[in-house]
């Protein structure tokens, strides 16, 4: 691992993200962006797999996920410029690892819905309930998501990044 | 006044403890009600800008219950990381850019959640161009005044 943290610190590309002052700030605002749309869009869509805004039926509310997927590839697109920039700084950082496991789970959880209980929610009509199953995927992935965010944020704290 | 505040208990507190539960807690509570905030908002500002077009927007407005209560916790825990650091913070001109933004943005999430009420149930006016900017600023405001409290760690 240290090889590699090393290795990545020395490449071009690591030396220039660091070196040019004014992509970490603009990388971490599109990341905040990024955030508020992932926890905005999928949280609502979210809520809605959980029975709530029933009047919403599912099939349009998921007219919006590709909303949350664009904040979700800015947001993979600047966390991999951070890596590349100080890859030391999360290597051994316990938070980095508690978020990549999250987003894992949310990753997963996802899966798991597109694959099995989806199927339920197409054509669901406006003010139809929900089954547990796909209320269990709805709650899953809401905590998920803000456990990634809480893990994010405790990047400086729990280890020490900045 | 900005030293008197940074003195006072809660800020010395906020600032100095080594505890979990003070300032990183604070701060995180802080993004959280940013997530909520700016990403309830842009779910209705992209139903506005034509997403999702079957979605009634009467039925999203349990949304702007959420921004409330969001934007309350911003509130406190922003009053609450302003006191920790008053004397830096009130130097910042930034930070006053960033609370016009915010205060812009807000009355402008305002004029949607009315329009929402008054218009909703007749629904078709709601696909007018004026509502069509109104979520476009919306958009722009709160993107910018996200950048500004972020650059407040930076400027």
């Amino acid at each position: 691992m240290d090889t590699f943290v090393e290795w990545l610190r020395a490449t071009p590309l690591s030396q220039a993200i660091v070196y040019r002052i004014w992509i970490w700030p603009l990388c971490e605002t599109l990341h905040f962006i990024g955030l508020a749309l992932v926890i905005g869009v999928a949280g609502f869509f979210d809520l809605r797999l959980m029975g709530f805004f029933k009047q919403v039926p599912i099939d349009d509310a998921r007219e919006l996920m590709p909303l949350a997927v664009g904040g979700f590839l800015v947001n993979l697109t600047t966390g991999i410029i951070f890596v590349i920039g100080h890859p030391e700084q999360y290597a051994h950082n316990p938070a980095w690892w508690w978020k990549f496991g999250f987003l894992c789970v949310a990753g997963l959880n996802a899966l798991i819905f597109q694959f099995t209980v989806g199927r339920q929610t197409v054509g669901l009509r406006a003010g139809t309930d929900t089954s547990m199953a796909v209320k269990s995927i709805g709650v899953v992935s809401l905590i998920s998501w803000f456990a990634v965010l809480y893990f994010g944020r405790m990047l400086p704290f729990l280890g020490s990044a900045f | 006044m900005m030293a008197w505040l940074e003195a006072t208990a809660l800020a010395t507190w906020t600032r100095q403890s080594p505890s979990i539960w003070a300032y990183p807690t604070i701060l995180t509570l802080h993004t959280v009600g940013l997530g909520i905030v700016v990403g309830a908002n842009a779910v209705i500002d992209f139903r506005l800008l034509g997403f999702a077009p079957r979605i009634s927007l009467p039925s999203l407005s349990p949304l702007f219950r959420m921004i409330l209560w969001a934007f309350l916790l911003n509130a406190a825990t922003g009053v609450v990381l302003f006191m920790s650091d008053a004397t830096a913070k009130s130097r910042q001109p930034v930070f006053y850019v960033k609370l016009t933004l915010i205060a812009l943005a807000l009355w402008n999430t305002n004029l949607v959640r009315r329009g929402i009420q008054r218009d909703g149930p007749i629904g078709a006016p709601l696909n007018s161009p004026r509502y069509r900017r109104l979520a476009a600023v919306s958009l722009v405001l709160w993107a910018a005044a996200i950048t500004a409290g972020r650059l407040m760690a930076y400027l």
